[in-house]
């Protein structure tokens, strides 16, 4: 049994422009406080100077040991600037792209008791210190689950794996009915800071309908 | 009550636990922690930076912070050492070459102020292979027995076999509980 549907590409869903980028510094306890969605991304992608690069996402059942969802960046685009001018795409690259992920998954995700959720990202040149992850899931305005978590120092040049190994959220069974029944609407937004200034926001949303419309 | 007592008791109410786990490169680090956590473990690369699990087990929260052990590496060890309550050394049982250089590296560690209070487990790894000293060949190159500053403990083990992983974190966990959770 497949709990996966499919993974779309990532696609643009707010159209950000320049002049919309929130400039005023976001702390740790602003967007702690939020208490839905966010209508835009809090940064924008250039204030990503540390060039943390989200490299893999990966999560496992732990009960039955599978892997349930996995991707990863081929490893030949790892720290390498396309250079030279030939392959160089004829439109411009949306500046949201890599910023959104959507995930379609089966009814049967939401029944999963434990389970491993990985990331794997590079850093760059430039040490990392307090570095720092903030994440919320919401269906509609309902907050499911908040993350927070400290990486700390991460080492020039390095590659770094996260795992965080937990208890599904209990939800009640009309509201999982409802999740299934509104793709999409549940959405969660990922605030990465350094030495407590934002310096990515990534959001993502979810079906849980995979296998029953398609 | 005092400072202690109050911070114990914070603590207390988290009942969460760092753990770091050093050694050097290729000791078998990465391998213990993804065994330890029900991984397969037939496709692992050193580790360039760290590997982080949290988890519960036996009702604690368990941050464990795995880093990578290459000579370039080491010195940012030192980023690490923060508020970590037991140090998982991990040793190449087979590597009689380079057991000096281990044995020099964890007696740097173990003078660092920040690491003052934490409790030290000693993964005497990869015993399964042939050719692996034995726990006292390993104590007594390591010279665990000068050490008056740490709780400490070695225990033979194999992240492939899974042997006395479990028991060994268990010791390390309980030592840790008895320090910081329970006290008045």
């Amino acid at each position: 049994m497949s709990l996966v549907g499919k993974k779309c590409e990532s696609i643009s869903m707010l159209e950000t422009n320049k002049d919309d980028v929130i400039v005023s510094e976001i702390t740790p306890e602003d967007v702690l406080r939020l208490d839905r969605i966010t209508d835009t991304y809090m940064c924008s992608p250039e204030a990503n100077v540390y060039d943390i690069d989200f490299t893999r996402f990966k999560i496992r059942d732990l009960e039955s040991g599978t892997v349930l969802f996995e991707i990863a960046k081929p490893p030949t685009d790892f720290g390498v600037d396309s250079e030279g001018t030939e392959d160089a795409p004829e439109e411009p690259l949306d500046p949201n792209a890599g910023r959104f992920v959507r995930y379609q998954f089966t009814p049967q995700f939401l029944k999963l008791k434990t389970v491993g959720a990985t990331v794997e990202f590079t850093v760059g040149a430039r040490p990392v210190n307090h570095f720092r992850m903030i994440e919320k899931h919401f269906f509609r305005d309902t907050l499911l689950k908040t993350f927070d978590f400290e990486f700390g120092f991460c080492i020039p040049f390095s590659r770094n794996t996260c795992e965080h190994i937990y208890e599904f959220p209990t939800l009640p069974p009309d509201l999982v009915d409802e999740m299934i029944a509104a793709p999409f609407e549940t959405c969660s937004d990922s605030f990465y800071f350094v030495d407590n200034r934002l310096v990515m926001h990534n959001k993502a949303d979810y079906a849980y309908n995979g296998g029953i419309n398609n | 009550m005092g400072f202690l007592t109050i911070l114990k008791k914070l603590r207390q109410k988290e009942k969460e636990m760092r753990i770091l786990m050093l050694g050097l490169d290729n000791a078998g680090k990465t391998t213990i922690l993804k065994r330890f956590n029900g991984e397969p473990i037939d496709t692992i690369s050193p580790t360039l930076g760290f590997n982080i699990k949290t988890l519960e087990h036996r009702g604690y929260k368990l941050n464990i912070w795995d880093v990578g052990g290459q000579k370039s590496l080491r010195s940012y060890w030192k980023n690490y050492f923060e508020s970590t309550d037991g140090v998982a050394w991990v040793v190449d049982s087979a590597d009689a070459r380079r057991l000096w250089d281990c044995a020099r590296e964890l007696h740097s560690l173990l003078r660092e102020e920040r690491l003052a209070g934490a409790t030290l487990l000693v993964l005497a790894n990869k015993s399964d292979l042939p050719g692996a000293l034995t726990l006292q060949e390993i104590r007594e190159a390591l010279d665990l027995d000068s050490i008056k500053t740490h709780h400490w403990r070695i225990v033979r083990c194999s992240a492939v076999t899974g042997e006395n992983l479990l028991e060994g974190m268990d010791w390390m966990l309980d030592d840790i509980a008895s320090r910081i959770f329970t006290l008045d």
